[in-house]
C-alpha cells in the first residue's frame, strides 16, 4: 500500500501563506506530479509529506493514518533531492547501505568493531549486501560502488541518488526536481527511465517540477499549484484539454496558449476579433478571455468569415513544427500559430497571412480567469 | 608569452627576503648548534652533538619537553572540541548568536599578555575573586558542584574542596604551586584559542548544505548524534585538520603567559621550549644551545605540518 | 514552537552563558582594578567600579605631587597617575608605526609577487611556488633566535628596523593574494593590456582595487598579529624605552605589581589594551571574516 492524503493543508511562514487549504489524494501506485512556477509552494508540500516541515494546520495521512506528530525518518518514505545530497565521503556502496543500516542494525550493531560480536549482525549484513546489489544491478552503477560521489558524473550521481531512495522499498518516493541538474538531452532521457522505473516497481511516486514538460510526459496525474493553491488536479491530457483556469491554461503547453479578448452578447453568442465563434456561451453579457492553443490555428489561402489576417513578426523553425508568431490587424494581439513545415515554407517574416481557427477548441474564461463552459445545446 | 621581464622586479624581493629572513635563519641556527658558540665571542669552536646530548639527557631539557607536549597536548584537543561545540551550540540557537560569538572571540583580539596579567589578579591567592568565590561557597552548593560530591564515588568528607575550607581556606595558589601551575596555564590556553577555533567551524558548519541533513533524517539517522557522525562530522574533515594544523602550531609557540606568569617555574613544570630559547639564549647568552632548541623546535613543527597536509589531508578532501 | 524547544533552548544559553562568563572574567577584573582604589582591591570589595569616595593617595604624595592634586576620586586618580608615571601614547604610538609600518612592506612585496605567480607565465614559476609553499610552514617565532644572531651582528638590535625587518615578507600574504588573484579572469588583465598599460601599472592600477577584500582580511591579519606580538618586541628591545610597543609596555607596568598600587598599572593596562577591542567591538564583522577568510584561505 502507499497511499498519501493531504487534508486542509496550510502553511504559513510567518504571515506569509505559502500554501492555502489544500487537500490532495494520492492513490496507490500512481505517479502525482506537483507542477507550478518557482515559489508556489509545491517543494514545502512535498517536504511537509515527508515529514522535513510541519504544517501549520491541516492532516497528513499515510496509509489512511494520520502521521502529523511522526517524524520523517518513521514515515518510511525515500526522497530524492535536487542537489542528490550524496554522502561525500562514503562509497556509492555505503551511501546505498546507510538506509538500510540504520533501520537493520540496533544501535550496537553500528558500533566500529565491537559492534560485530552481535550474532544476527552477519545475516542482516549478508541481506544488506543482496538489496544493495540488485538495486545497483536495476540501475545499472554496479562498476560504481567502489568510487566516491566526487568521482561520478551528474548523471551517475543521480542513478547513485534514486539508487539509495529504491534501496529500502519504501510506502512512496518523493523527488523534488531530480532532473534539474542535469543537461537537456539527459534530462529528456532520464524522463523515460523514470517513467519505466514507476512501471517496473508499481510504488506510489510524489514528484515536484517547474517543467510542465516533465509533469505532462512522466504523470499518471498533475497537480498544478500556483501561489499556494491548488488549481487543478487531473489527468495530463485533461489538464491540457480542458484548463480549470486561466492560469493554468497559460502555465500547462508551451509555446504557450493565445488569449484573446472577447465577450458574449444577450444571446451568449461568442465573438473575438470581430468574428463570431459561432457557439453560444453558457453565460451572457460577459467580458471573456478566449484562449486558443498554437496548434488549433492554421495559416490557410483563403480569406473568409472564418478567418482573419495577420502580419508575420517571427519565424521559429523547431523541424518538425514551425511557429509563427504573428500580429494581428488591428496591432492589439500577439498571437503564435502552428504550421506545417511543407506547407509553410515560403511564409517569411512580413508576409500577411490568413488565419483559421478550429473553434470547437477555444476555451472561454471569464474575467476572474474561471473558466466558462459553452452552451452545448 | 609577454616580452617584459616585469616578473624578475616582481618576484625577485619575495624571493630576496624569503632567503634571507626565513631559509638561512634554518642553516644558521643548525650551524650554531654544532658549535659552543657565544653571541659576542670572537671564537667558535666545534662540539658536535654536544649540545643535542644535553637537550635530552640533561633534566632541565626534559623537563622542557615534558612541559611543552603537555602544553600542546592538553590544549589542542580541547580547545578544539570546545570550539566544535560552541560552534554547534550557536549553530542551533534561535537567537543571540552573535553575542555569544562577540564574547567568545573577544580573548583572540585582546592582547594576551595583558590578559595574562587580568588572569594573574583573577587567580591571585589573596586578591583574586576565584578564590574568594570559592572561600564564601564552602559549605553550600560550590561545595556540592566544585567538590564534586555529586559523584557516588567521591567522599564529601574528603574532597578537594572540603579539605581546602577546613584547612582555613587553603585554595590552590593556582600559578605558584608546582602540581597547578602548568594546568592554569594551559586553561588559559585554551580560553584564549577556542574563540578561534569556533568561528573557523562556524564558517565550516554555513558551508555543510541542509539538504544532507535532511537526506541523513530521510534515511532514517533519528538521533543529532546519527546525524553528526553521518554529516556534521565527515564534512567539517577539511575544517578540523585546518584548525588541528593551526592551533597546534600556535600552542607550540606558547610564549607571553609562561614569561609573565611563571618564568617557567615553579621547579621548571612551565618551562616550555619558547621560553627556554629566550631564557637561555637571550638571557644568558648560551646561543648554541638555544640554537639547538631551535633546531628540535621547527623539526617538530615541520614533521607535524607535513604529516598533517599530506597524510591525513588525502582522507579528508573528497 | 512547543514547550520542548523552549526547553532545549533555555538548556542551550544555560551553558553558554557560564561560558561567557568564564570568558568575561579577566576582563571584569581588568576594568573593576583600574576603577577602584587600593583597599576596595586588597579586600576585594566595591563590585565592579568601587565606592569612588574623593580620598587623598599616599604613593602620589610620596612620588611628589602636591595634596591637592593627589585627592580625587579613585578612576581619576588610577588613569591621571598611569599616564603621569609612563609614556603610554609613545607606546601606543610605537605600536602604530610598526604595525602600519609592516603591513604597507608586507603588502608591497607580496603583492607584486602574487600576481606574478597567479598571472604571468615563466620559468620556474613552479618552483617559486613550492618555496612559498615551503617557506608557509615555518613560523617566524621559531626561527627567532637566528634572526636575532643576525640582527645583532648588523648592530640593530634596540631600534625599529630589529622591530620590523623579519615581518616583511609574508609568505602567507603572498598565498592569500595569489589564491585571491587566481579567481580574477584573465580577460581583465588582457583589457588593461590592450589599453595600453604596463606590468606595473596593472600590478597597482587593475589588481590593487579588485584586490581590497582580501588586502582589508589580511590586514586584520597582519595588525592584530603584530600590535598583540610580544615575543619579538621582548627579544630584540632591551632597555630604550622610546621604542616600547603597547605589549612591552604592559609588561613595564607589571614591574611595580608587588610594592606599588594596582589600581594605575590596570588602568594602564586597560589603556593600551582597549583601542584593538574597541576596532574589534566597532567593526567585528569585518574582523571575523577577515580572520575566517585568512584562516580557510
Amino acid at each position: 500500500m502507499g497511499t498519501i492524503s493531504l487534508k486542509n493543508i496550510s502553511k504559513s511562514f510567518g504571515s506569509t501563506q505559502v500554501l492555502k487549504n489544500l487537500n490532495v489524494d494520492i492513490k496507490d501506485g500512481e505517479f502525482l506530479t506537483l507542477v507550478g512556477p518557482s515559489g508556489c509552494g509545491k517543494s514545502t508540500l512535498l517536504r511537509i509529506i515527508a515529514g522535513l516541515e510541519q504544517q501549520t494546520s491541516g492532516d497528513v495521512l499515510i496509509d489512511d493514518k494520520v502521521v502529523n506528530k511522526i517524524r520523517a525518518s518513521e514515515r518510511d518514505l525515500a526522497m530524492v533531492f535536487q542537489s542528490y545530497a550524496l554522502y561525500p565521503h562514503l562509497t556509492v556502496r555505503r551511501n546505498l547501505e546507510t538506509p538500510l543500516r540504520l533501520r537493520d542494525y540496533n544501535s550496537f550493531e553500528r558500533l566500529p568493531l565491537i559492534g560485530n560480536f552481535s550474532p544476527n549482525k552477519k545475516n542482516k549484513t549478508e541481506s544488506i549486501n543482496q538489496l544493495v546489489n540488485k538495486t545497483s544491478e536495476t540501475l545499472k552503477i554496479s562498476e560504481l560502488l567502489d568510487r566516491k560521489p566526487g568521482q561520478l558524473s551528474g548523471g551517475q550521481r543521480q542513478r547513485v541518488a534514486l539508487g539509495r531512495a529504491m534501496v529500502r522499498e519504501p510506502v512512496a518516493f518523493l523527488m523534488d526536481e531530480p532532473l534539474s541538474n542535469l543537461d537537456a538531452a539527459l534530462r529528456v532521457h532520464m524522463r523515460s527511465e523514470l517513467s519505466e522505473l514507476h512501471n517496473s516497481l508499481k510504488t506510489t511516486f510524489v514528484y515536484v517540477t517547474h517543467d510542465q514538460a516533465e509533469a505532462l510526459t512522466m504523470s499518471s496525474r498533475m497537480a498544478v499549484m500556483i501561489d499556494g493553491n491548488l488549481l487543478q488536479l487531473d489527468t495530463p491530457q485533461e489538464v491540457y484539454d480542458n484548463p480549470a483556469s486561466l492560469s493554468v491554461a497559460q502555465f500547462v503547453g508551451s509555446p504557450k496558449i493565445n488569449i484573446f479578448n472577447g465577450s458574449s452578447d444577450s444571446s451568449g453568442t461568442v465573438s473575438i476579433l470581430n468574428l463570431n465563434l459561432k457557439r453560444k456561451s453558457s453565460e451572457t453579457n460577459l467580458e471573456l478571455s478566449i484562449g486558443i492553443r498554437p496548434e488549433h490555428l492554421e495559416i490557410t489561402n483563403q480569406s473568409d468569415e472564418n478567418t482573419f489576417s495577420a502580419t508575420v513578426a517571427y519565424r521559429e523553425n523547431l523541424g518538425s513544427d514551425i511557429f509563427f508568431h504573428v500580429n494581428t490587424e488591428d496591432g492589439m494581439n500577439r498571437i503564435i500559430v502552428r504550421g506545417i513545415p511543407q506547407f509553410t515554407n515560403e511564409i517569411s517574416n512580413g508576409s500577411k497571412v490568413n488565419i483559421k481557427r478550429a473553434s470547437d477548441k477555444a476555451l472561454l474564461f471569464n474575467k476572474e480567469g474561471k473558466r466558462v463552459q459553452f452552451n452545448n445545446a | 608569452m609577454h616580452n617584459s621581464k616585469a616578473h624578475i622586479w616582481f618576484i625577485a624581493p619575495a624571493i630576496i627576503l624569503m632567503i634571507i629572513i626565513l631559509i638561512f635563519p634554518l642553516f644558521l641556527a643548525g650551524g650554531i648548534s654544532f658549535t659552543d658558540y657565544n653571541l659576542g665571542n670572537k671564537s667558535i669552536g666545534w662540539v658536535g652533538l654536544e649540545n643535542y646530548d644535553k637537550m635530552f639527557n640533561r633534566k632541565t631539557y626534559v623537563k622542557m619537553i615534558w612541559a611543552t607536549a603537555t602544553y600542546v597536548i592538553v590544549v589542542v584537543p580541547i580547545s578544539v572540541v570546545l570550539g566544535l561545540c560552541a560552534a554547534m551550540l550557536l549553530n542551533s540557537l534561535r537567537f543571540g548568536a552573535d553575542i555569544y560569538k562577540t564574547i567568545f572571540f573577544l580573548p583572540v583580539m585582546a592582547t594576551l599578555l595583558a590578559m595574562a596579567i587580568a588572569w594573574e589578579f583573577t587567580l591571585h591567592p589573596t586578591l583574586g575573586i576565584v578564590n574568594s568565590f570559592l572561600a564564601n561557597g564552602c559549605g553550600g552548593v560550590r561545595e556540592f558542584i566544585l567538590g564534586l560530591h555529586w559523584l557516588p564515588w567521591v567522599d564529601s568528607q574528603q574532597s578537594w574542596y572540603h579539605v581546602a575550607c577546613a584547612n582555613n581556606m587553603d585554595f590552590p595558589y593556582w600559578l605558584k604551586q608546582k602540581n597547578t601551575a602548568i594546568w592554569t596555564i594551559c586553561f588559559i590556553g585554551i580560553w584564549q584559542a577556542f574563540g578561534f577555533n569556533m568561528v573557523l567551524y562556524l564558517a565550516g558548519l554555513t558551508g555543510i548544505p541542509r539538504e544532507l541533513y535532511h537526506a541523513a533524517e530521510m534515511d532514517g539517522a533519528k538521533s543529532t548524534w546519527e546525524q553528526f557522525k553521518l554529516v556534521t562530522w565527515p564534512m567539517l574533515g577539511p575544517t578540523t585538520l585546518f584548525v588541528v594544523t593551526i592551533t597546534t602550531i600556535r600552542t607550540f609557540q606558547v610564549f607571553d603567559t609562561i614569561e609573565i606568569l611563571t618564568k617557567g617555574g615553579p621547579s621548571k613544570t612551565t618551562y616550555v621550549m619558547m621560553y627556554a630559547i629566550f631564557e637561555k639564549a637571550i638571557q644568558q647568552n648560551l646561543t648554541s644551545i638555544g640554537a639547538a632548541i631551535t633546531v628540535v623546535f621547527i623539526a617538530f613543527i615541520l614533521i607535524l605540518t607535513f604529516f598533517q597536509r599530506y597524510v591525513i589531508e588525502r582522507r579528508v578532501h573528497y | 514552537m512547543q514547550t520542548k524547544e523552549y526547553i532545549g533552548e533555555s538548556w542551550k544559553h544555560g551553558i553558554l552563558i557560564v561560558g561567557a562568563i568564564l570568558v568575561l572574567l579577566p576582563f571584569y577584573m581588568m576594568v573593576s582594578m583600574s576603577l577602584k582604589s587600593q583597599q576596595e582591591i586588597q579586600s576585594i570589595s566595591g563590585g565592579l567600579i568601587g565606592a569612588q569616595e574623593v580620598q587623598t593617595f599616599p604613593v602620589c604624595v610620596k612620588t611628589g605631587y602636591s595634596e591637592e592634586t593627589c585627592t580625587t576620586k579613585p578612576y581619576i586618580y588610577n588613569y591621571w597617575f598611569a599616564f603621569e608615571k609612563a609614556p603610554i601614547p609613545r607606546y601606543l604610538m610605537n605600536g602604530v608605526i610598526v604595525t602600519f609600518s609592516i603591513f604597507i612592506i608586507q603588502v608591497l612585496v607580496a603583492l607584486p609577487c602574487a600576481y606574478a605567480l597567479a598571472k604571468l607565465r615563466f620559468y620556474g614559476r613552479e618552483f617559486v611556488f613550492s618555496m612559498v609553499l615551503f617557506c608557509l610552514l615555518i613560523p617566524v617565532h621559531g626561527i627567532a633566535l637566528p634572526l636575532y644572531i643576525m640582527l645583532a651582528q648588523a648592530g640593530l638590535v634596540d631600534t625599529y628596523s630589529a622591530l620590523i625587518l623579519p615581518w616583511t615578507i609574508s609568505v602567507f600574504g603572498i598565498f592569500l593574494m595569489r589564491q585571491f588573484f587566481m579567481t580574477v579572469p584573465d580577460e581583465l588583465i588582457d583589457a588593461a593590456r590592450m589599453d595600453g598599460m604596463g606590468e606595473y601599472s596593472i600590478v597597482w592600477k587593475v589588481m590593487l582595487p579588485t584586490a581590497i577584500p582580501a588586502l582589508l582580511a589580511f590586514a586584520i591579519f597582519s595588525v592584530v598579529a603584530h600590535w598583540n606580538d610580544y615575543f619579538w618586541p621582548r627579544m630584540v628591545i632591551t632597555g630604550n624605552r622610546d621604542l616600547f610597543t603597547p605589549p612591552l609596555g604592559i609588561r613595564e607596568f607589571r614591574g611595580g605589581i608587588d610594592s606599588d598600587e594596582f589600581g594605575p598599572m590596570m588602568a594602564s593596562i586597560v589603556t593600551v589594551t582597549v583601542p584593538l577591542i574597541v576596532a574589534f567591538i566597532i567593526a567585528q564583522k569585518r574582523f571575523i571574516e577577515g580572520i575566517t577568510l585568512t584562516g580557510m584561505k
